[in-house]
This record gives structure tokens, sequence and C-alpha cells, in this order.
């Protein structure tokens, strides 16, 4: 299973993540996920969140969760790219891209990444850092 | 034994630093450790039971045995995506 996981502080360009799909002849399935900064935190309205990483416990957590997620499904790809510091609301801060030979894998298999992902990457959020 | 000990999140607020040294017999647990960290920092009281633990890259359980050298963070439940 290909995997390249993305921690950034830059916006997610969206555009060009798609742009650099790839996927051989046997596989029919690309799914994507899209996680985008709410404009209300714990019922107050926000500007934007603020993301604080440990990257290299995140890095070395992925790449578990990368290897029990090619042992469950018969995933060929998957790229995940989390941003980090300060996001403006309705900006991304989370895309995920899964490719499988079928659909049902293919989304079985993001919606249990991500699930795994808000498990067990150390990745914190609070309200603010941004001008209103 | 010495290990470095980082906060992260609200837990570097309570500490009121992101990183300090702590000294300890050598086989101490986890466990051992929290409660020496809360003698030092009385605001991290009300986290010790809750706080998530990892030793380096790794969870790990407030029983598990602690080595020399050791890097231990401390941090609240995770938050991403």
């Amino acid at each position: 299973m290909k995997r390249q996981l993305t921690i950034t502080t830059e916006p997610i360009d969206e555009a060009a993540l798609l742009a650099r799909r790839s996927m051989s002849s046997g596989v029919g399935a690309a799914v994507y996920f899209v996680g985008v900064v709410r404009g209300i935190e714990d019922g107050a309205r926000i500007s934007g969140l603020d993301y604080e990483v440990f990257q290299r416990m995140v890095e070395h957590q992925m790449s578990l969760v990368f290897d029990d997620m090619a042992k469950r499904w018969p995933v060929e790809s998957v790229r995940l790219v989390h941003r980090v510091g300060v996001v403006k609301v309705g900006e991304p801060s989370l895309w995920v891209e899964v490719t499988a030979p079928h659909r049902s894998e293919a989304f079985a298999s993001c919606q249990w990444l991500i699930d795994e992902l808000k498990r067990v990457a150390p990745i914190w959020k609070k309200a603010g850092g941004c001008d209103a | 034994m010495r290990v470095t000990v980082c906060f992260f999140s609200w837990f570097k607020d309570l500490a009121g630093c992101a990183r300090t040294e702590a000294t300890l017999p050598a086989a101490s647990t986890v466990e051992e450790l929290l409660r020496t960290l809360v003698v030092r920092f009385p605001e991290l009281a009300p986290i010790e039971r809750s706080a998530l633990i990892a030793v380096g890259l790794d969870y790990q359980q407030r029983r598990h045995v602690l080595q020399d050298g050791d890097e231990v963070s401390l941090f609240p439940p995770v938050q991403g995506g």
C-alpha cells in the first residue's frame, strides 16, 4: 500500500492534490474526505482554530495506522494531509484520499482511517489565532 | 536515572513550561514519575489521572517502567482531524 502523510502549516491545495492522483488499472475507486473548520466550537462562534502537533509522534502513530489499514483492506494508496497552526473557519484542516479496487473497501477504510487519526494522532486545537 | 518530560497543549500552561527534567530511582514507573511531577507542579494534580502518556513516540500505561534517558510526554485527549 502506498502511503503519504503530510503535516503542513500551508493551506491545503485540493486541486494540486487531485491533479497528482495516481491509480493503477485494477483500481476503480477513489474516496475523498475533506475536514473543514466550522464556525462554531463548543457552542461559541470562532474565527478559526490553532492546531498544535507533536509531529514525530504523529508520523510514527500514523505509520502504525497505515500498516494496520493495509492488513485490513486491499487499499492501493492513501494520502493524508493535516494542516496545523492557524486555520480559518471555512478552510480545510484535513484532506484524505484512499484508492482501492472497489468502493466498499475504499469507503470503509477511509472512515476507519479518519477514526483512527482522531483516536491516536497527538494533535490538539484551540479556538482563535485569527483576526475576526 | 534522568528522564525528560514534555508537556503539550494546555498542560504547558499548567506546568509553566514545555519541557523539564526529572531524576528518579532506577526502574521507576510512569506512575511514580507522575507523582513526582505533581509535587513539583501542583497545578498538574487535576489531570494526573486523565493525562495521556507517551514514552518516546508510543503510548504507554502508567505501569510502564522507565529507563534512563527516556523522553516522556504528557498531554490531554487528542483532537486531530
